[in-house]
């Protein structure tokens, strides 16, 4: 999907959807089968499966406990499903386009921003992991348990200080708060019917539970 | 002792490849940023996949010190992060210039100070393979001609050493260059120099003017300038 304000609004919709009913959830799980690339549309197939592996722990938990676990599972699945596809569908500054479009070039810029640099964090922590065990191993020292706070602690610290260094350099560069930008979206056809399927779902989600 | 490789590497990507034969000596493999320097450097220490061969004969040990020296901490305190290491802080930190430092949290050490902290550590191991990636990044030239002395003073080791460095660099034995995600190894110095598409601006204009270098240190050009001029 080229337009990442259909995208986004997709994702809502679709994640919307999937919550409101086992139905929806059906659907939204359908659509992200028949429209997306599946699973070559996840961003990082280890992290998801972790994430699902999480996701699974608890809902045996609440299941074997008197709770609806299977139906939590059954919803969450689908909602973690497309919020992979929408994120490694993203382009570089989209969320700042967007953000900006919705509400202006002064909350909009500043929400866009926030949102970009949230994004940019995460593909560096990605990145920090990764040298983090490759020092460990350097040293001999196996990812386990033990050594897992020095590990999260050298990953906090270095997003901390990098973080840090962006404040300084936007403050350098002048920013208070907003700024100048025109998004440009490029919006197929494709894109417009996507998006009126995915509106299908939570419609249809809601009517199931009536 | 002989490290010997043909193989292509891969880092996301990218990739790399690699056909060498590296003995005892320093070996430099110089090439643009971004050009495929980290890449090899981590398959020889075995950090990343490749497809193909790689053999080492006769080594015991090898270390690696990584371009971002922050990476390797992983404990709270200076003496702790040498002990991590296996090391003495009593022997190591003098030599890092890191004397009475011992308690401070290694993120408190500047950038500098832990590149110092990291390079003494791997230079205390002392191991038969010693892989250095961008040792001289965030030095200053006392902390780079401290670094040019301990990577002379391997002697009978292998150290590879990965850098873009134009000013500071200690003699070597032989040269390699990548471009284009293919490394070519030139040779042994100094028949190789000539060959060296990367060689600092002091090196190419004395070659500029006839002369003949023994190896590619400032001294080493100098000497060759003078017999030169006569």
């Amino acid at each position: 999907m080229r337009d990442p304000r259909l995208r986004i609004f997709s994702t809502i919709l679709l994640s919307a959807g999937a919550f409101i009913s086992p139905a929806g959830a059906v659907a939204a799980l359908l659509w992200w089968l028949l429209f997306t690339p599946r699973l070559k549309a996840v961003p990082h197939p280890r992290m998801l499966s972790g994430v699902v592996l999480m996701i699974t722990a608890t809902a045996i938990v609440s299941e074997l406990t008197g709770g609806l676990g299977l139906l939590y599972l059954l919803r969450m699945v689908p909602i973690l499903l497309i919020a992979a596809w929408a994120f490694s569908d993203r382009q570089e500054s989209e969320l700042l386009d967007v953000s900006v479009w919705m509400m202006g070039k002064r909350i909009g810029f500043d929400i866009g921003l926030m949102a970009e640099m949230g994004l940019q964090g995460l593909r560096l922590i990605n990145q920090d992991i990764v040298q983090v065990r490759q020092a460990m191993e350097i040293k001999g020292m196996r990812p386990s348990v033990r050594n897992l706070v020095p590990m999260a602690a050298n990953i906090v610290i270095n997003q901390l200080r990098r973080t840090e260094e962006t404040a300084k350099l936007l403050t350098v560069r002048g920013y208070s708060s907003g700024g100048e930008i025109e998004p440009h979206f490029v919006t197929e056809r494709r894109d417009i019917m996507l998006a009126s399927l995915a509106l299908a779902v939570p419609l249809l989600s809601f009517f199931a539970i009536w | 002792m002989r490290a010997e490789m043909d193989l292509v590497a891969r880092q996301e990507a990218f990739s790399l490849r690699c056909r060498a034969s590296y003995g005892p000596g320093v070996h430099l493999v110089s090439g643009a940023i971004g050009g495929g320097k980290t890449t090899m450097a981590l398959a020889m220490a075995g950090l990343l996949p490749f497809d193909g061969d790689m053999r080492f004969e006769g080594l015991a040990s090898k270390a690696m010190s990584l371009q971002f020296p922050e990476y390797h901490v992983t404990a709270a305190s200076v003496d702790d992060e040498v002990r991590s290491w296996g090391l003495d802080p009593g022997e190591v930190l003098p030599r890092a210039g890191l004397s009475g430092r011992g308690a401070v949290d290694p993120f408190k050490l500047s950038r500098g100070q832990l590149k110092r902290l990291n390079l003494a550590c791997v230079f205390a191991l002392d191991p038969d393979l010693l892989i250095l990636d961008e040792p001289f990044s965030s030095l200053d030239c006392r902390a780079k001609a401290k670094v040019c002395k301990a990577i002379a003073s391997r002697e009978g080791k292998i150290t590879m050493l990965f850098s873009h460095e134009r000013a500071s660099l200690p003699r070597v034995s032989t040269l390699s260059q990548i471009s284009e995600a293919r490394l070519e190894c030139l040779g042994a110095v100094p028949d190789a120099i000539p060959r060296w598409a990367g060689a600092p601006p002091y090196l190419r204009r004395a070659l500029e003017l006839g002369a003949e270098p023994r190896n590619i240190t400032m001294d080493d050009v100098e000497e060759a300038l003078c017999a030169t001029r006569g």
